[in-house]
């Protein structure tokens, strides 16, 4: 007669007594929480490490400077037609009727992602562009189609 | 009079062998379960790529439990020396009368559920879910890996509760590792330590994984003040393409050294991310995220469904492992929120402790909801990618401790 491993183990655990079910868990839990902090402080360590490497080699700070400078201009062509000098610094930006409070967030958001929080900009307005051409339509469809 | 008696023959012998005298009660109470699943997947989309093959899974099974049913070879005594059934069949002789061997094929489920019976579809899952992580707001901000360390601790307290509610070691392993809130990783690790529980821990995980925009907010609401939830994190810096294409090479070194029962999830998983970030394999990486995962969900989630036949999952078991499922979610993300709430004072309050609970995984669910909780107290509050950098470490860190449990109990 084959006996099953489940059978085996649910045997096995009828068997253990508290102070074995104790013994258990406490080993697990030690065992879980010390291993499971020390494999991810490990790791913290490592990026923490590999990135002032990575740092180094790419020429530290002066490279993420360069890297800023690259990404911003081409970000700020785009947003110009929208972000100009600051109007005032407490006055609402005129919304356009029917545009709703999220996409507003949206794209106060995605500005200060980009400028930050130094006030170098300020959305001056926020209107609806024109309509898009059949080509940019079925461009934009054929994208957002799969989700 | 023959041609009736034979007319009512046939009729007799297909309601015989129909679902109508097969079935049991509870085939019919799972039936009634699977449709209710069903309704959760299509009118309120809870997890629908997952829960829909599920419930389908499950009501095919109790349908039709042979789907399901593993190959078997039966002995037939053979009646003549020229028996024509006996033909290409290997003969054995036992007490002096001659059998010959007729093998029965398993069901089409049977087959299918070998992937996920060998651990073969979460690795599998994995690599696609790498293909689409991005571990940038981790490698900009790697404090919050101790976040997704934090919130793996309700699996190994809820590993202690089932071993006193009568689970044995690797049942307990199994069932706590419900709340790394992981699917895979969950399937994973319950084929190894317990097979049996296997229909039970899919469901309610997949199920605590749907409702974590119900379950989390009041557990983080409770456990911080306005204050701490109104923080404003810094914006990360940067994170060069480099860093990113070192990260899932050094992560797999060191995981598949130190805990090598880890190394088939997180191997996959950043072998993945490698496919994306390398940027030099984007034909693999698409197939991988997209063809591939597709393909394995349907396989992963209908013969996971298949495995809660009605005699396996109405059992009190199920009942306190849901209970415990429940216990270990709620555990990881209270855990995640107060080490939250400790970084926020030794930075000296610039961490929004809400981004703790994200230390379990449900990517991106868990990051979204600390999003939404966090704009609830500030509208221009932004801690979406803040909370991508634990949610993405939980994903290595119930990973890490699917290893540990493999190794502790396995």
């Amino acid at each position: 007669m084959v006996l099953n491993g489940i059978g085996l183990t649910q045997f096995a655990a009828a068997e253990l007594s508290l102070a074995e079910k104790g013994i258990a868990s406490a080993k697990v839990i030690l065992t879980g929480f010390v291993v499971v902090f020390s494999v991810l402080l490990l790791l913290i360590g490592v990026i923490k490490l590999y990135s002032f490497i990575v740092g180094m080699v790419q020429g530290s700070g002066g490279s993420k400077k360069k890297k800023n400078k690259e990404q911003t201009p081409p970000v700020k062509k785009k947003v110009t037609a929208e972000v100009s000098e600051p109007v005032s610094p407490k006055q609402n930006p005129p919304v356009e009727e029917g545009i709703p409070e999220e996409v507003v967030a949206v794209i106060a958001a995605a500005v200060a992602s980009v400028y930050g929080k130094s006030g170098r900009a300020k959305i001056k307005s926020i209107k609806k562009a024109g309509g898009r051409s059949a080509w940019a339509n079925a461009g934009v469809l054929d994208n957002t189609r799969p989700f | 009079m023959e041609i009736l008696t034979g007319f009512l023959d046939a009729i007799k012998g297909i309601y015989e062998s129909s679902g109508l005298v097969s079935l049991g009660w509870q085939n019919y109470v799972m039936i009634g379960i699977s449709c209710f699943l069903l309704y959760l997947a299509i009118k309120k989309q809870y997890e629908p790529l997952l829960l829909l093959p599920i419930a389908f899974g499950m009501l095919l099974v109790n349908l039709y439990p042979e789907i399901m049913a593993a190959p078997h070879i039966s002995l037939v005594e053979i009646q003549s020396a020229n028996d024509p059934a006996a033909v290409g069949h290997t003969v054995q002789e036992i007490g002096g009368k001659i059998y010959y061997e007729n093998p029965t094929y398993g069901g089409l489920l049977y087959y299918l559920y070998q992937g996920v019976k060998l651990g073969i579809y979460p690795p599998l899952i994995f690599l696609g879910i790498g293909c689409m992580t991005d571990f940038g707001p981790l490698i900009a901000n790697p404090k919050s890996l101790i976040l997704g360390a934090a919130a793996q601790i309700g699996i190994f307290i809820t590993f202690t509760g089932a071993i006193f509610l009568g689970f044995t070691e690797s049942e307990a392993g199994a069932i706590g590792i419900i709340g790394g809130a992981d699917g895979p990783t969950a399937i994973y690790v319950t084929t190894k330590l317990a097979p049996h529980l296997l229909g039970s821990i899919a469901i309610a995980a997949y199920s605590y994984m749907a409702l974590v925009p119900i379950i989390q907010p009041p557990i983080m609401k409770a456990l911080t003040t306005k204050k701490e939830r109104g923080v404003v994190m810094e914006q990360l810096r940067p994170v060069s393409k480099l860093e990113k294409i070192l990260f899932p090479i050094i992560v797999v070194i060191l995981i598949a050294i130190f805990l090598p029962d880890a190394a088939p999830l997180v191997g996959m998983l950043m072998l993945g991310n490698l496919f994306k970030e390398s940027g030099v394999v984007e034909r693999i990486a698409k197939a991988a995220q997209n063809e591939l995962m597709n393909i394995i969900t349907i396989f992963l989630g209908t013969t996971v469904g298949a495995t809660a036949s009605g005699a396996n999952f109405l059992k009190l078991d199920t009942l306190k492992i849901i209970a415990l499922g429940l216990i270990a979610f709620c555990m990881g993300t209270a855990f995640g929120v107060l080490f939250g709430k400790i970084m926020y004072k030794l930075t000296g309050g610039k961490i929004n402790p809400l981004i703790g609970s994200a230390g379990v995984s449900a990517v991106p669910m868990a990051a979204r909801v600390s999003q939404k909780v966090g704009q609830q107290e500030n509208p221009g509050n932004f801690l979406l990618m803040h909370a991508m950098g634990p949610n993405v470490a939980g994903v290595i860190g119930s990973a890490v401790a699917a290893g540990v449990l493999l190794n502790v109990v396995g």
